[in-house]
């Protein structure tokens, strides 16, 4: 029972963020346009886009290499295992001994390799310059993720996100002020991820680069809800009871988040291209702030 | 078995300066003889290592009296052997099988860089130990011979009064901690030295040397100098000496590997990194190590052992393509190169997996090294107050922003020579490279992937007897906590289920042009218009001359001529003499 509960969570967690990346991007473009004073796409949209681009025909370009028929399926596979190693309604699932802070940001960084490289492989030049600026801002955002995450590990003494988010919940992660500011970094991250799905791309390769990028938002957002939210969450092992009311709780912050990301967005508007250099920067000198904390108070208790 | 393997080595270190002595006699053989040499060696270091050796020494009664030469190998020096000559047999046998009679001044260098390396790391007093890094130096850097000259001053600085500076006298009474110091301050001032050499002054087997022999020579000095001789003197914010230096030298050769205009010059940044990152992990030991944290320490040995490892085959596997690329292309800038994996899909992939072990991104070898190296800053000393934890959040800062350099390196030379098209007619004409270079990179691929993928078993027999044998380290190994295979597995698993998904699709691919914005190719231009595409050269800007600090120049012996046995004697009996006047 020990291990089959956990392996139960794990498969039915894998399933549920299958099906939610689609409907989470669903709900947040139906929110972004009501919240702009208009109708709106029907939540299910995604899926519609997905069946249409699945039924298109495809087009090979003649100097196409195989990194680029791989690099989609690929950055699909890597960006599901990260999300399949962030908790969403159960934690200490089957695979939480390999679900590892560093190595969850790290799949991140390798989906948007497999993205650049496909995008530079096409000899496209609008999508081989919008990834190199894409490459030169990830030299500043995923060194600003990577310590966001290292200041929460070591404030847990961990690097694993199951044992971190336990710990969060017994409230024994210590400073408080230094999770706010790495609540802070990871949600800027959050609001100025830019990769997305590029112009060289079509049919069922736009159709997983889509699901990729829309997991890779669910990603960020379990995240945070995990790390600096963690209300509700089941233990693996306890059954599907807790399970249910897991689930309910995980829902209602995903919802919470996508209404705040487009309240947000309505508000203030889309971070312009020029300040993201700006932006990031300053996240990742609050995430390098975040661990000075984390240090000094450990090193002066 | 340590004593005759010991006894071998030094034999065969002995026989490789020999035969670069006698290599411009013997042009042809001189390559197998070497390769056999290494390739044997290794296959000898094997029971001891699987084993667990017995450290044991040997001494040779050559020279003054109470100056005789004093040889020893224990898991630390025979981890680094074995490093060494495998490396050691790539190059020879690389060298071996070139059509023709290679370079006089190429099969002297070989031998005489092995042999000296093999010399040094054998060494047990401080004599042995300059003879063999004056034989590296005059070999492959004659402009760095000042650096065997500080290692033998860092010695006799450990050295107790009244004795030979012997490694086993150091042992027994440990050097103050002024001496300490400044020992450590020149060891590192030492291994940059040997290390550093001039963008222009690059060559495919200069490089592999430099990638497979003096990048784990450096770190094994300053292991030996620091984490051995000097433990019990060293302090806590020693550590910070190697540690923030390695860390800001990681980051300026990531940048300058970001955006290097020249695949060559991107490449041996990458293996400079390699050695910054490595000097940064030895600083987070002996940060442990002063604090006694056996835990700390035994990752950061780990991460320093994998770092050299992943330098050692990355760093060979991705110059000795950067070479072959850019004599079959005709050009070393990428902005003329591009669509190689169609002309030269072995040196290619060899590349690919060189950048994926020197990047710090997963599977490769660079992550576990990066792993290591949060582990054991996540297991660090919390004493000491807010200055003593900055260094430590500074380095973590670095570390993180050196693997996000590193990432966006890999991509702008993936991206920009493997990929795309031809960016010039000269790329476009480019061919595969010779199979003998081919099978040599190919094995340096599969073994660094594997590596990557599996780096539990090496740091089982490479790092955990040094461990035990440096700070008698016993519980469980630090390496045992990371597992990638598993996500592997998922990733492959998950990918392959996403490509042969049944789509609803049922026709057959449409052939088509490349997508040139709905604008009909140019006269002349087929595949569009090459320098449309991305030329690698807005990715970062060139690290900015002010931001450099200044070098420090350190005095150096004008270049030799010639090597020959005249001046190893030369510059040996100037050593002696030295040592003899500092040691009193």
């Amino acid at each position: 029972m020990s291990i089959v509960l956990p392996f139960a969570a794990q498969i039915l967690h894998a399933v549920l963020v299958l099906v939610a990346a689609p409907m989470l991007a669903g709900v947040s473009d139906w929110l972004d346009a009501r919240l702009t004073g208009l109708s709106g796409p029907s939540v299910l949209q995604p899926w519609r886009e997905l069946i249409r681009l699945s039924r298109k025909t495809q087009a090979a370009p003649d100097n196409l290499s195989p990194v680029s028929q791989l690099a989609p399926a690929i950055g699909f596979g890597v960006t599901l295992v990260a999300a399949i190693l962030v908790p969403s309604f159960a934690l200490f699932t089957s695979l939480s001994p390999v679900a590892d802070v560093i190595l969850i940001v790290s799949l991140l960084a390798v989906a948007r390799v497999a993205t650049a490289l496909s995008a530079l492989d096409s000899g496209d030049a609008r999508s081989g310059f919008r990834q190199q600026e894409v490459s030169a801002l990830s030299v500043i955002a995923e060194p600003a993720a990577m310590l966001s995450v290292v200041a929460v590990a070591l404030m847990a003494g961990t690097l694993n996100l199951d044992s971190i988010i336990a710990q969060q919940r017994e409230g024994t992660l210590m400073p408080a002020a230094a999770s706010v500011i790495a609540l802070v970094t990871l949600a800027t991250l959050l609001v100025t991820d830019t990769t997305q799905a590029d112009d060289h791309l079509a049919g069922r390769e736009l159709a997983l680069a889509s699901v990729t990028r829309w997991l890779r938002r669910l990603v960020w957002l379990d995240l945070i809800g995990g790390i600096f939210l963690p209300v509700g969450i089941a233990m693996a092992d306890a059954g599907p009871t807790a399970w249910l009311i897991g689930l309910g709780v995980w829902i209602l912050k995903l919802g919470v988040f996508v209404l705040a990301l487009a309240a947000l967005s309505a508000v203030f508007g889309r971070i312009p291209r020029r300040s993201l250099p700006g932006v990031l920067g300053v996240a990742a000198l609050l995430a390098l702030l975040a661990v000075i904390m984390v240090l000094a108070s450990a090193g002066t208790a | 078995m340590s004593l005759l393997t010991l006894l071998f080595l030094v034999l065969a270190s002995v026989a490789m300066l020999t035969l670069g002595v006698l290599a411009g006699r013997l042009p042809r053989t001189s390559p197998g003889v070497l390769a056999a040499v290494c390739g044997l060696g290794t296959l000898l270091c094997l029971p001891p290592l699987l084993m667990g050796p017995d450290a044991t020494g040997l001494n040779l009664p050559l020279g003054p009296p109470g100056l005789s030469l004093h040889f020893a190998l224990d898991s630390l020096s025979l981890a680094f052997v074995v490093m060494i000559f495998l490396a050691g047999t790539a190059i020879a046998a690389l060298l071996a099988t070139a059509p023709g009679v290679p370079q006089t001044d190429t099969i002297r260098t070989t031998p005489l860089c092995i042999g000296g390396t093999t010399l040094a790391l054998l060494a047990a007093d401080g004599i042995v130990l300059t003879l063999g890094l004056v034989t590296v130096c005059v070999s492959i850097r004659p402009r760095a011979v000042a650096a065997p000259i500080m290692i033998l001053v860092a010695v006799c600085l450990l050295t107790p009064p009244g004795y030979a500076p012997r490694f086993d006298a150091i042992r027994t009474a440990p050097a103050d901690l002024v001496h300490a110091g400044a020992a450590l301050a020149l060891a590192v001032a030492s291994v940059a030295t040997m290390l550093w050499r001039r963008p222009d002054k690059s060559g495919p087997v200069t490089d592999m040397l430099t990638a497979g022999l003096l990048l784990p020579l450096g770190s094994y000095l300053l292991l030996r100098l620091t984490a051995d001789l000097s433990a019990t003197s060293i302090q806590p914010w020693y550590g910070f000496i190697p540690l923030l230096g390695g860390a800001a030298a990681a980051v300026a050769q990531g940048w300058t590997a970001a955006a290097s205009p020249r695949i060559d010059n991107a490449a041996n940044a990458l293996v400079l990194r390699q050695a910054g990152l490595a000097t940064a992990s030895i600083g987070l030991l002996l940060i442990a190590r002063a604090d006694d944290l056996s835990a700390a320490a035994s990752f950061a040995l780990n991460a320093t052992i994998l770092t050299v490892i992943a330098g050692a085959i990355g760093g060979m596997l991705a110059v000795l393509a950067a070479h072959s690329i850019g004599a079959n292309a005709g050009t070393f800038r990428l902005s003329r190169l591009g669509g190689l994996i169609q002309l030269m899909p072995g040196a290619s992939v060899a590349l690919s997996a060189a950048l994926l072990t020197l990047s710090a991104l997963p599977p490769g070898m660079g992550f576990v090294s990066l792993w290591l190296s949060f582990q054991s800053i996540l297991s660090a000393p919390r004493t000491g107050g807010m200055l003593s934890q900055l260094p430590l959040a500074l380095a973590a800062a670095s570390l993180a922003l050196t693997a996000a350099l590193a990432t966006a390196a890999a991509v702008r030379i993936a991206g920009i020579a493997v990929l795309g098209r031809p960016r010039s007619p000269r790329g476009a004409g480019a061919h595969e490279t010779a199979s003998r270079f081919r099978t040599v990179m190919v094995t340096l691929a599969a073994v660094s992937l594997l590596a990557g993928i599996l780096p539990n078993p090496i740091l089982w027999l490479l790092a955990d007897p040094a461990a035990h044998a440096l700070f008698g380290a016993t519980s469980r190994p630090a390496s045992a906590g990371y597992s990638v295979l598993a996500v592997v597995i998922l990733v492959a698993v998950a990918s392959a289920g996403a490509k042969l998904l049944p789509w609803q699709s049922r026709r057959e691919a449409k052939r088509a042009g490349p997508w040139l914005d709905g604008f009909p190719p140019q006269r002349g231009l087929p595949f569009g218009e090459p320098s449309a595409q991305s030329a690698g050269l807005g990715f970062l800007p060139d690290l900015a001359r002010p931001a450099r600090p200044a070098l420090i120049r350190i005095p150096a012996i004008p270049a030799l001529p010639k090597i020959s046995g005249l001046w190893l004697l030369l510059a040996a009996f100037v050593t002696f003499l030295l040592a003899v006047g500092i040691s009193g």
